[in-house]
């Protein structure tokens, strides 16, 4: 592509993102939730490792029951193994479809903030927004976080502006860090 | 690998041929399903190919009702008109009108014929896997938490002859059997306008963008990765609304091209002449080593997503996620293919090729990327033949292209 093609390209995108600046803000089930949000409106915080996925139907619907290892947990009881239920999922013949429910693999280790209580099943709170996977830097070893909904915009009408304000790409210890902050400012 | 020789080599080349053909099955952003093919090749196709989910489009094939049951602790739902028979007459026309965007856009066999007339139930708890589609404001579960607004579920078969409560049995592999809107009742913090009350409520959420993107999965859409489409996975701002309002000259305006090209691909009009043009190609990467060593037979870049430009106008037509494909009796070849269909003939366009690190992320369209496979893990007794393992995403690559042959 020549330069002057890609700067058209660009030209295109960037009008096309003005005309919708005005009405794009919000995932389409979901209300943006703030860091702080996702805490406060959580039971517990873990970090956990996939076990594996169950799909049942009940009262009608089908629902996919994914069980983790719980490897910690910053906030709230959890004992060593969660239950954490989703809309959707494969039963007998049928598929049951929901958009932005997070979808988990053998192997994934995340960090979930979760609302509901021990002895029954969990949900994630925002779905998405409340989904960290963990994955190792391959550059540097360490391990880094990023948030299912981090590419999310959001619109800040003050400013006139978008901004992703999503978890992407954090080492650990800073998101550690982070989350130990926003327990605290909600104690006080 | 060293590490930084697996960097290097992450670096796409992307090779297009451009051919123009009939439609055939693409990696549009749709709901997928594989048939079953451990059941007879009778009810289940025998190909492991992943097929779109879709309504069947036949007269008043698509019958559509709605719970005229509103919540009032809190009231969610907020119109213009406050009289009981005017606030469901208000709601009624909002949906219509939804409908009746997807209805209307020409080069489809979907039309309004393909609904049925709008009911409405005065019951609660009228959405469930019953066979029937439905539109409920007032019904709660479990799946709401803090922050969800609305959600669809769509039911689809793996084979035909399902039947799902009193619904008839499937048809076709893939055929929708019910698909339910969910509107949030119970947050206090979030309501939904309809249009003519969307001025008098700014914090309010405008019920006919929403209805009409949740009628887009209901159809079979997953999301889109383009920004002005209107299955891209972000709704409006409260107060206002997506695109532009419907009007009877245009009664699709609220789409995009992309989400017109998508339905013409999966509502495709044997008849029509216009747009049935097609641009394939596969997105290669420069090193083959740099492709997943933990996924076997991955030889393309998987999960990029690939946009159609018009040359003349610079208009985004259509997008696709692309990366795989897939021939008869499968399964899924992850070879980097991609392919946009249902393009309008004696146009020109330019091909753009993009990691999903960008708007939109592999999560906000998983739907699209994790049913393309099965095999005896996921299926017990799944024949090894026809059986493949979905990678992982590229998510860092960059393309650089080559001129067409």
């Amino acid at each position: 592509m020549s330069y002057v093609d890609r700067r058209r390209f660009l030209w295109v995108l960037f009008l096309i993102g003005l005309a919708l600046i005005a009405v794009v803000a919000q995932a389409t089930t979901l209300v943006r939730l703030r860091f702080q949000d996702l805490v406060h409106y959580s039971y517990s915080v873990a970090r956990v490792r996939y076990i594996r996925a169950q799909t049942r139907m009940e009262n009608g619907e089908i629902w996919t029951d994914t069980s983790f290892n719980v490897l910690n947990h910053n906030k709230g009881y959890l004992p060593a193994q969660i239950v954490v239920r989703q809309p959707g999922g494969k039963f007998q013949h049928l598929q049951s479809h929901v958009d932005g429910a997070p979808e988990f693999r053998p192997g994934d280790e995340v960090y979930l903030f979760l609302s509901g209580h021990p002895g029954r099943q969990f949900v994630i709170v925002g779905w998405g927004q409340g989904t960290f996977r963990i994955r190792r830097d391959l550059r540097t070893g360490g391990e880094l976080v990023t948030q299912d909904s981090a590419e999310t915009p959001v619109f800040d009408p003050v400013s006139n502006s978008f901004t992703k304000t999503g978890v992407k790409n954090l080492p650990i210890d800073v998101f550690e860090q982070r989350l130990k902050r926003e327990m605290l400012r909600e104690m006080e | 690998m060293p590490t930084s020789l697996r960097k290097l080599s992450a670096v796409a080349l992307t090779l297009f041929f451009t051919q123009w053909s009939a439609t055939f099955a693409g990696g549009y952003s749709f709901n997928e399903i594989v048939p079953d093919v451990r059941e007879p090749a009778g009810v289940s196709g025998g190909s492991a190919c992943p097929l779109p989910s879709r309504q069947l489009t036949s007269p008043a094939a698509i019958a559509f009702r709605w719970s005229t049951v509103l919540g009032n602790n809190p009231t969610t739902i907020l119109t213009q008109d406050q009289t009981a028979a005017g606030r469901l007459n208000e709601i009624e026309q909002a949906i219509q009108q939804s409908l009746s965007v997807w209805s209307n856009v020409s080069g489809t066999a979907l039309t309004s014929a393909s609904f049925a007339p709008l009911t409405r139930v005065a019951s609660s708890n009228l959405c469930g896997s019953d066979g029937i589609d439905s539109i409920c404001f007032d019904q709660a579960d479990s799946a709401f938490t803090p922050g969800v607004l609305a959600f669809t579920r769509v039911i689809t078969a793996d084979q035909i002859g399902i039947q799902l409560g009193s619904g008839a049995p499937s048809t076709q592999v893939g055929q929708i059997l019910d698909a339910d809107i969910y509107f949030n009742p119970s947050d206090s913090l979030v309501t939904f306008a309809t249009p003519a009350a969307l001025a008098a409520n700014p914090k309010a959420y405008d019920l006919e963008s929403l209805l009409t993107h949740e009628l887009g999965h209901s159809l079979g859409f997953s999301h889109s990765a383009v920004w002005s489409a209107m299955m891209f996975p972000f709704a409006p701002a409260p107060g206002t609304f997506t695109g532009i309002r419907p009007t009877v000259q245009q009664p699709d305006a609220p789409l995009s091209d992309d989400d017109r090209t998508g339905l013409r691909v999966l509502y495709h009009d044997l008849t029509d002449t216009q747009f049935v043009g097609s641009i394939q190609g596969r997105i290669l990467p420069a090193n083959p080593i740099s492709l997943p060593a933990s996924s076997p037979g991955v030889t393309g870049v998987f999960g990029s997503h690939v946009v159609a430009v018009d040359a003349a106008s610079g208009s985004v037509i259509a997008g696709t996620l692309g990366g795989w494909s897939c021939r008869a009796p499968g399964p899924a070849q992850f070879d980097g293919t991609f392919e946009i269909d249902a393009l309008s003939v004696n146009q020109s366009y330019k091909i753009y090729a993009e990691s999903l690190n960008g708007a939109v992320g592999p999560s906000e369209v998983s739907n699209a990327l994790v049913t393309l496979c099965r095999n005896p893990t996921t299926d017990p007794g799944w024949p090894p033949l026809q059986a493949c393992v979905v990678p992982q995403p590229n998510l860092e690559f960059t393309a650089a292209t080559l001129a067409s042959p």
